[in-house]
């Protein structure tokens, strides 16, 4: 049952209001971590069952009568799912204390839940239109819940993001519109084939141009990044955590991927642009972060530099490299997530994000010290944490595939980040503690397991990278390696 | 074609007024008469649920919302606009219009046109056989939707 994967936070969110009026605490906290909880177990034990013996189709049937609901699960899907389960659990574990003094918690956990139902939707959808709608269920609930504190700097934040999100998929919207006019289909798979028989390069140019704005505005690449910066530090924190660790990559990287190599099929000149925006975000954003004394605002910029890793990896278009860019995607998902998580920590114990008014934070605060101490490496890629072994894989094949300079501006890029992260730890929890912060204490319970399960899965992760990479990563490569062939060859109904 | 290309500039006539008029009412004016136009050309290009949808909720419903809004804002409720915005976007314009009158012609021309089948089935069949999956995402927006709206208009008790 694939549909549960979009039915159930459905299903659950439009119960959630009228729960929150019996209860207005524990029963919604209770009923929405535990649908994530289902989720994540129905994605890990299940899903790999299902795709056991190759991609599953799934056509829905209402009393007999097939209706058109297609999904389709293979390892790519299986795998986002599996992270957006993950960093969706532990940012909704931190919700049941970090929420309490926002209200209006059941109205909260529903949008959550109503945003996890989208991206779901969106990785299971098989036809490009679905993929347009399910794009925007997870934007206009993630608009409202950057704007759910109802402060000026969160509605103006949630003002540019609805604005420019709008321009990305008018964007996305225009390139659907052509492809549609020129084979007649919107299914993934007809849509390839039609488009192998057409020969019309020029078509598909534009179609990928504009698919490239839109889902470049959606990933926040750099130029198409000015966005991001207000909107994920503005939200609350577990909210920031789902924005940059999954809703970006999403909709945007998966997305672009699904749609560049599964339908278009990736050519030389797309493979050069994805790379060159990937390098570009990586470089120009890591600069930017350096500068900045907000420290969610340095975590945004990070965003923007580390999603450019992903595409970097994955616009190189070899197996290894699409496997590093697969890796670094999920392991950026864990560790950024658990850097908002904690940033959160702090804004909620000092009330500030300025880093320069924190200090010493480590003798007040040590379990948030130590787990962010573990995502900041973890992003670095000091090893034997699993960023490392991401950006290894994504260098090794850069200069596989014969593109040193790549490789070398992917390693500097990783020294400024390594330092940029050094900075922040040190500013705010290293040296002597500032005396505005004598009275400050350690996160809640519910706070601090949520960062600690994050930073074991960085750490875990680390040490047993192979296992993860075969069971995971590998099956999620080998779909994009296939390129166009896996869309024709079993996706078609 | 005449009455055709008419429209058409019509239609981008409003749309380019809707921006630039400072009046809001009038620029939700010009917006409703802009789809009013699209909606027609809808109807003449053998769309009719396209045109019913366009001229009903856009140029109607819509129109409606705008204008009650406006009228609940008081005077002395402007936002000044950045001077930038009166030459950014005619010169935004003037480019596009230029590169669309260079290209789109050679450009269309590379489309292989698609053979127009029969129709696949009356409006409905198409929407709930042919579209069902979209049906779910309909639902989930306009859940979205109203969650919003509760969550950003809420009485704020605690919290600032």
């Amino acid at each position: 049952m694939i549909i549960l994967f979009v039915a159930l936070p459905l299903v659950i969110a439009g119960i959630l209001p009228l729960v929150g009026k019996v209860s207005r605490r524990v029963v919604p906290d209770l009923l929405a971590n535990a649908t994530l909880l289902f989720l994540l177990v129905y994605a890990a034990v299940a899903g790999r069952h299902f795709i056991a013996a190759g991609p599953v189709l799934q056509q829905l049937s209402w009393f007999g009568e097939p209706v058109a609901i297609r999904l389709a699960l293979d390892g790519f899907s299986l795998f986002m799912l599996l992270a957006i389960a993950l960093v969706g659990l532990a940012a909704c574990l931190f919700s049941i204390d970090y929420m309490e003094h926002y209200g209006a918690k059941a109205n909260y956990y529903a949008l959550f839940l109503v945003m996890v139902a989208g991206m779901n939707g969106l990785v299971l959808a098989t036809d490009l239109f679905s993929v347009y709608l399910f794009m925007e269920v997870a934007a206009v609930a993630s608009y409202a819940l950057v704007a759910f504190g109802l402060g000026q700097d969160e509605l103006e934040a949630a003002f540019k993001y609805l604005m420019l999100s709008v321009v990305a998929t008018a964007f996305i919207l225009a390139g659907v519109a052509v492809i549609f006019g020129m084979t007649g289909s919107l299914e993934f798979a007809a849509v390839a084939k039609a488009l192998q028989e057409l020969n019309a390069g020029a078509v598909v140019g534009v179609a990928s141009a504009f698919f490239i704005m839109g889902f470049g505005l959606k990933a926040a690449l750099v130029p198409f990044h000015a966005w991001l910066p207000d909107a994920h530090p503005s939200a609350p924190a577990p909210i920031s955590a789902i924005l940059s660790g999954l809703l970006i990559k999403v909709s945007g990287v998966y997305a672009m991927t699904r749609i560049f190599l599964n339908v278009f099929g990736l050519t030389p000149a797309l493979s050069t642009v994805l790379m060159s925006l990937g390098t570009l975000s990586l470089v120009v954003a890591a600069f930017l972060a350096l500068g900045q004394k907000d420290i969610k605002r340095m975590l945004a910029y990070s965003s923007i530099s580390q999603v450019g890793y992903v595409v970097l990896g994955i616009g190189i278009g070899t197996p290894l490299g699409i496997a590093g860019g697969l890796f670094h995607l999920f392991n950026h998902a864990l560790a950024k997530g658990l850097l908002f998580l904690t940033s959160g920590s702090v804004q909620q114990a000092t009330g500030t994000r300025n880093l320069d008014e924190m200090g010493g934070l480590a003798k007040r605060m040590p379990v948030t010290a130590m787990t962010n101490l573990v995502g900041a490496l973890s992003i670095s890629g000091v090893p034997p944490l699993n960023g490392f072994w991401s950006k290894l894989v994504i260098i090794i094949a850069l200069v596989q595939a014969g593109h040193p300079v790549f490789a070398v501006i992917a390693v500097l890029a990783s020294v400024l980040t390594l330092w940029y992260y050094l900075l922040m730890q040190r500013k705010a929890f290293f040296g002597k503690l500032n005396e505005k912060w004598a009275a400050v204490k350690e996160a809640p319970f519910w706070m601090t397991a949520a960062t600690v399960f994050l930073a074991l899965l960085c750490v875990g992760i680390g040490i047993f990278f192979s296992s993860t990479v075969t069971t995971w990563i590998q099956p999620a490569a080998d779909v994009l390696a296939d390129g166009i062939h896996a869309a024709i060859g079993s996706w078609g109904f | 074609m005449i009455v055709q290309t008419a429209l058409l500039i019509g239609l981008v006539l409003f749309s380019v007024l809707a921006i630039l008029l400072r009046d809001l009412l009038k620029s939700a004016i010009s917006l409703a008469a802009a789809s009013l136009l699209l909606g027609i050309v809808f109807f003449r290009m053998n769309a009719p649920y396209a045109g019913v949808f366009e001229i009903s909720v856009v140029a109607g419903l819509i129109t409606v919302l705008f204008i009650l809004t406006i009228a609940l804002t008081k005077a002395g409720d402007e936002v000044r606009e950045s001077r930038a915005v009166n030459w950014v976007f005619p010169l935004f314009f003037v480019a596009f219009i230029i590169i669309d009158a260079l290209v789109m012609k050679g450009l269309l021309r590379k489309i292989p046109a698609l053979a127009s089948g029969a129709e696949t089935g009356t409006f409905g069949d198409v929407l709930w056989k042919g579209r069902t999956f979209d049906l779910v995402g309909q639902i989930a927006v306009i859940l979205a939707g109203v969650f919003a709206v509760l969550a950003l208009f809420r009485k704020r008790d605690k919290h600032d």
